[in-house]
């Protein structure tokens, strides 16, 4: 009775799925609910979890409970210490949820709402959580290995260190990028910027707090904190409408960028306890409540989808980045699809805390599920603008006009009317000077919160608020991930400088910490600083070049986890990682191709430098055709490191498959869990 | 309101762990240790030097 019940209701929730799918692929001409968005994701997301994880962790894995993972065989009560399964996923969830999933979506929303939403979820089920799952499984079976250390271990030398590189060349790309999207929700934005500018002051309190005043009382001093910030919000309303202060917090995009640079090099250089630490602890739980509000509010509202389902940019020509669908739409949504990052923290923290093998499951694949879904929000968050404030807000100045009534123009030219007058009142009423050309994603998904946040309580007395609310979230937890990241890069090539010179390897060796901060930061200052400057609006080059690295980094971790799958099942199930790793690698390099070589200017970095030397020779041309013609080459430099990965791969599979090489997997060996249920 | 409270409870948990309270806890019965301010500190320039080596994502 219960298996009838069983198969009765999971029927019921396949056909669900299905039918929503097909409400919002073959609607036309008529308005489209966001709950159906929502609906076919949570049908989808069910369906792939309850039935193809399960396949995953059965055949492929042969997850075994009694088992003893690394966190029991290594427990030290720092590191290495088993976990409920739930707190674990919380950790995990928070761990892996970045600006990615929210920015990616919203700038794909060009194409319309149809290709990036079905993307999120067939690429969750199929390729994002299939990777984060095998990957942290095969790290559990490695006493918690990293991703580096498993590809040495599998492929070989070339893998190992050729990963490494490739990681450190994306975390440049990473920086610029995301310091881009802070730098275009700043600029010229009083408000905005006085309520950043205030956190920093705030995290040097809170980690003065947690260090001298309350020790260990992390939560207590979050919620100061957070107290703190929201009245920060307040504060920068009173500033923006201040005669005297509101000048002073008015800046420039270039003023933002060496602000941004010069806060990154000071925040990788101080101690972390200071400044990085409490802002992290702070990010992380703004980011989980903000995460559950929109939830919540896209739940409450059910507001419709303005945005059609295929716009006119389907061909290539649109305004926020230049290219097709294919496959440009597949790398603009890495994370909340598949990202190459989470493989690192799959193969980092989370294997060391998983109490039970068959954990891997739930943490593994059901976090991504979570991510896509909050990639579905995102996207319609950007849907629930109108198409002419969509576009105006995310088109570039050099692209849509540099007026607002020549942009205004443009955009209702192509089809999605919008009025100057229109955009300045929604600007006074959010309480901006302008909204046009304000690219990089992150405004547009704060305007479309805003409105369903609004409408949840309090109307549009108090957009304004919410949408600041917004800003300051998604800036916080961005600096946040610039002040680490640029930490890390520093670790990373510190670790590389170390096989040349030993000093330079010594993290605690002050000459050479200054020196390798000023390399990371210089690097991702130099291209975010040249995207402040495109007239494109960056976002247009460097957001698929992201795009590409992260996607390239997943290949990477696919590479490996086929490996594994390879020695430890033979060809039968190597379908289940390789089919994502083809499909990513022909995704990849074929964006990267057409990014370097596409004889299109608006596509390609080389047409578009030749474009640039063909016309009237100035200092701004030479710099932007330069700048193209690196562009050009650090994307080609991604896809010739992975090509190396890959045919080191290749290399590896033909010899495993011919019988010439070893096939033993390098797992630690079989160990009895003696873990009390209460324990697990 | 009992699943309520569980549910609940498991929050702070989740919370918690976030927050590094819970490693510093396992910390302090792991050396047999009081809590005291230097202790904290100790605990936090492990914990934290560990944290921000490893890549945060995107």
């Amino acid at each position: 009775m219960k298996r009838i019940l069983g198969t009765l209701a999971w029927t019921g929730v396949s056909v669900l799925g299905a039918a929503a799918l097909a409400g919002i692929a073959l609607r036309r001409g008529e308005p489209v609910n966001s709950i159906w968005l929502v609906l076919a994701a949570a049908c989808v997301f069910a369906v792939g979890y309850r039935f193809y994880s399960k396949f995953i962790a059965a055949h492929l894995m042969a997850l075994d409970a009694t088992r003893a993972t690394p966190a029991e065989r290594f427990r030290n009560g720092h590191d290495f210490e088993p976990t409920n399964k739930w707190i674990l996923f919380g950790h995990h969830f928070a761990a892996i949820a970045g600006p990615g999933p929210l920015v990616g979506p919203v700038l794909a929303a060009q194409f319309g709402y149809l290709p990036g939403t079905l993307w999120i979820i067939a690429g969750a089920v199929f390729a994002g959580a299939v990777q984060d799952f095998v990957i942290l499984f095969a790290s559990v079976r490695r006493d918690g290995k990293s991703l580096g250390e498993m590809a040495r271990n599998e492929i070989g030398k070339v893998g190992g260190f050729t990963a490494l590189l490739t990681l450190l060349l994306i975390m440049v790309i990473l920086l610029a990028v995301i310091g881009l999207v802070v730098v275009n929700a700043l600029r010229a934005s009083p408000w905005g910027t006085f309520t950043i500018a205030a956190t920093m002051p705030i995290a040097v309190f809170m980690g003065v707090y947690l260090r001298f005043l309350r020790p260990g009382k992390v939560l207590e001093c979050s919620v100061i904190g957070f107290v703190l910030v929201m009245a920060a919000i307040f504060g920068g309303q009173a500033v923006a409408a201040s005669p005297a202060l509101a000048p002073v917090f008015t800046l420039s995009g270039a003023a933002l960028a060496v602000a941004i640079i010069g806060y990154g090099f000071l925040a990788s250089a101080l101690p972390v306890w200071l400044l990085l630490a409490p802002r992290d602890y702070l990010s992380t739980f703004v980011k989980l409540g903000v995460v559950l509000m929109l939830a919540a509010g896209i739940l409450l509202v059910r507001p419709g989808l303005e945005l059609p389902a295929l716009t006119r940019f389907t061909d290539g020509s649109g305004p926020i980045f230049a290219g097709k669908i294919f496959p440009f739409c597949f790398i603009t949504i890495a994370c909340g699809a598949v990202s190459g990052f989470h493989s690192l923290i799959a193969s980092g923290t989370t294997p060391k805390m998983i109490a039970c093998e068959r954990h891997a499951r739930p943490i593994g694949y059901g976090s991504m599920l979570l991510e896509g879904f909050v990639a579905v929000m995102a996207m319609v968050a950007a849907c629930v603008l109108q198409p002419g404030v969509y576009f105006a807000v995310n088109s570039p100045a050099g692209i849509a006009g540099a007026t607002p009534a020549a942009a205004a123009a443009t955009i209702s030219s192509w089809g999605f009317p919008v009025t100057a007058e229109q955009m300045a009142a929604l600007a006074r009423e959010v309480g901006e000077k302008t909204l046009f050309a304000r690219t990089g994603g992150a405004p547009s998904l704060a305007l479309g919160m805003a409105q369903i946040f609004a409408k949840t309580g309090g109307g549009r007395a108090i957009i304004a608020f919410w949408y600041h609310f917004a800003i300051m979230f998604e800036a916080l937890f961005i600096l946040t991930l610039i002040d680490a990241g640029t930490r890390v890069g520093r670790f990373m090539l510190q670790d590389l400088l170390g096989h040349v010179w030993k000093p330079a390897g010594r993290t605690s060796w002050m000459p050479g910490v200054l020196g390798t901060s000023a390399a990371i930061v210089l690097a991702w200052g130099y291209f975010l600083y040249q995207g402040v400057l495109d007239p494109l609006g960056g976002i247009n080059s460097l957001w698929p070049l992201f795009g590409i690295a992260n996607q390239l980094l997943a290949a990477v971790a696919l590479c490996v986890a086929t490996t594994i799958v390879l020695k430890m099942r033979g060809l039968k199930y190597t379908w289940v990682t390789g089919v994502p790793l083809a499909w990513l690698v022909i995704v990849t390099f074929t964006a990267g191709w057409q990014k370097i070589f596409s004889p299109l200017p608006r596509v390609g970095f080389l047409a578009h430098a030749a474009l640039l030397d063909r016309g009237a020779r100035t200092a701004e041309s030479a710099r932007l055709a330069f700048n193209d013609r690196l562009d050009a080459v650090v994307c080609g430099l991604f896809v010739v490191l992975v090509a190396a990965i890959l045919a080191d791969s290749i290399r590896v599979w033909a010899g495993i498959l011919r019988g010439a090489r070893d096939v033993r997997v390098t797992e630690a060996p079989y160990m009895a869990s003696h873990l009390r249920p209460e324990e697990i | 309101m009992k699943t309520l409270a569980r549910a609940a409870a498991l929050l702070v948990a989740v919370l918690r762990e976030l927050a590094d309270e819970s490693a510093y806890r396992r910390h302090l019965k792991a050396h047999g240790v009081p809590h005291s301010g230097d202790e904290w500190r100790r605990f936090c320039d492990e914990r934290l030097l560990a944290k921000y080596t490893r890549p945060k994502c995107c």
